[in-house]
């Protein structure tokens, strides 16, 4: 009957209403999660909405976001030889690389990578024969000029945050 | 009577007393009326500020969401942020429009829903006047929200707002009907219009002695408001938006106010004729307004979240086809009941037992007409049947 489901609707809302307080990860005196979000199952009660400027998704291992510098455990510095492999396969240009010393001594002096330009394509990290940059999972980098870049120091400073070891771990490309 | 209870009268006493030292006795009238229309103006009004933020609350858990939860704590300015927005937009004016009744009409649409609230009993002795004929006062009051309706949509000089006050104008004239009967049922048995007598009257509250009556007067007043499942004004997909099509700013402001205040006197009226209004154990009678007030406002959002929207044929029948031949065999069996049981427990008891019986009798006999039905849409609407 007509009036059955409609009590049975209302019944619905209440009961979601409810466990809109008592269940879910968000559940009454928490507002907002901690940390990197995991994805939700279909099946998960309690309100869903991400909410995005205080909480966020765990990105999946493949995301290509910024470009950061890997560090070598040895020496703790980069291990970019200014080759620029990097800089030839990049389409746009984005990256500008100046190195110092000869043969194996040779290291990056500056690494200049544009955020404005850059169309995370990951041509530049399949490039790197030195196990030197990968991209990372931070995707916040929203520039208000064109020319808005990172150098070496923030590069390196954004590997460590992502924890990432060697070039291709997502990839299954590491031995 | 309790400190409590009596703490506004004794309050409002003493004011009379000290305005009686300097002031004549029309004096002290006049001052004590102004009090009372502020007093009016507050309880009208404070309601709105809450319920903007409580219809937004309740709907988005129902739905699994937080609401507003950014402007301040738990979201609860989010009514003012909305009115600093709202004044800041710009006054259109249409140039098909007739300007003074354009102009008029938002300021129409509140008057009758705050002159509802001077007959609305708020607590023992709580009341602006005590009209002997406050509940006809309060059904014929609350009807004229229509021609403010009317009003807008007219002057508006728009295509789909004219549609809108059509639906409105059957809508108004099809749920009065049920409303005046299930009212009519409440004088019969408190045996006087004044609201202050009906609500003295419920020692049992009437949705306990005649719930028929209650949920169709629920029902008919959420029609009257126009709010869901009857907001077929303000059909979005089919006619823009309604009757508040043209407007803006804070003209669209004074709609908004007065729809949100119409819940509350759906709430307060509710509350006085079938929940016992200001009576109830322990805490002062303006608390048991409130909360019971509170209570059958959280229905009607409840509804809003859940029900969808009825259409227009469907809207009539339900109330021509059932509301009305309902109520009025329930006015006739409960007289009866009234008239030889006496209006104590065992009338009380006999009447919700004749009211109970009425539905399952107009339920099974609605389900046997449908099964026997060959008509496909008859079939759906009572049985559920796709």
């Amino acid at each position: 009957m007509l009036g059955r489901g409609m009590l049975k609707g209302l019944w619905v809302t209440l009961q979601h209403t409810i466990s809109s307080f008592t269940s879910g990860p968000r559940r009454f005196p928490k507002r907002y999660l901690d940390g990197p979000v995991p994805r939700p199952e279909p099946s998960t009660q309690g309100m869903l909405t991400l909410q995005y400027p205080f909480e966020k998704y765990e990105m999946w291992p493949r995301f290509r976001g910024v470009l950061v510098h890997l560090r070598d455990p040895e020496t703790g510095q980069s291990r970019c030889t200014a080759c620029m492999a990097c800089v030839r396969a990049c389409p746009h240009g984005v990256l500008t690389v100046t190195g110092e010393g000869k043969g194996r001594e040779r290291r990056a002096k500056t690494y200049t990578y544009e955020l404005g330009r850059c169309i995370f394509c990951r041509l530049c990290v399949e490039s790197c024969r030195f196990d030197a940059i990968e991209m990372g999972q931070e995707y916040e980098f929203v520039s208000t000029t064109q020319d808005q870049t990172l150098n070496l120091e923030e590069m390196l400073a954004l590997g460590d945050r992502s924890g990432i070891k060697h070039t291709g771990e997502a990839w299954g490309q590491v031995e | 009577m309790g400190f409590l209870d009596a703490l506004p009268l004794t309050v409002m006493d003493w004011l009379r007393g000290l305005l009686g030292q300097g002031l004549p006795a029309w004096g002290v009238e006049l001052v004590v009326g102004l009090i009372k229309v502020v007093l009016i103006l507050v309880v009208a009004i404070l309601p709105v500020i809450v319920l903007t933020w409580l219809e937004r609350k309740v709907l988005a858990r129902g739905q699994d969401r937080f609401g507003p939860n950014l402007a301040g704590p738990y979201g609860l300015v989010v009514a003012f942020a909305d009115a600093i927005k709202i004044l800041t937009k710009e006054d259109i004016i249409p140039q098909a429009a007739d300007r003074q009744v354009f102009r008029f009409a938002p300021a129409l649409v509140l008057i009758p829903t705050l002159l509802v609230f001077t007959v609305v009993p708020m607590g023992r002795g709580m009341i602006a006047a005590d009209l002997n004929v406050g509940i006809l006062f309060a059904v014929a009051i609350g009807s004229l929200a229509v021609i403010a309706i009317i009003a807008a949509t007219w002057s508006s000089g728009n295509k789909y707002s004219l549609l809108s006050m059509f639906r409105s104008v059957a809508q108004l004239v099809s749920y009065e009907l049920p409303m005046a009967f299930s009212v009519l049922t409440v004088v019969l048995v408190s045996g006087g219009l004044s609201t202050v007598r009906i609500v003295e009257a419920q020692v049992i509250p009437f949705a306990l002695v005649m719930p028929i009556a209650a949920v169709t007067y629920f029902l008919a007043s959420l029609a009257e408001a126009n709010r869901s499942p009857f907001d077929l004004l303000l059909g979005e997909s089919e006619i823009v938006a309604g009757h508040n099509l043209e407007y803006s700013g804070m003209r669209f402001a004074m709609f908004y106010i007065g729809e949100y205040a119409h819940i509350f006197v759906i709430g307060a009226l509710t509350t006085t004729l079938f929940l016992g209004g200001y009576q109830g154990p322990i805490l002062p009678g303006y608390m048991w307004f409130l909360i019971k007030t509170m209570a059958v406002v959280y229905v009607v959002l409840w509804i809003r979240c859940t029900w969808p929207r009825m259409r227009i044929d469907q809207l009539l029948d339900f109330s021509w086809k059932l509301l009305v031949p309902l109520n009025l065999a329930n006015l006739m069996l409960v007289a009866l009941v009234f008239k030889l049981a006496g209006t104590g427990l065992l009338g009380s008891l006999l009447s919700l037992v004749v009211n109970v019986g009425l539905l399952v009798a107009v339920g099974t006999f609605l389900v046997r007409r449908a099964r026997s039905s060959t008509s496909r849409r008859t079939r759906a609407l009572v049985l559920g049947e796709v």
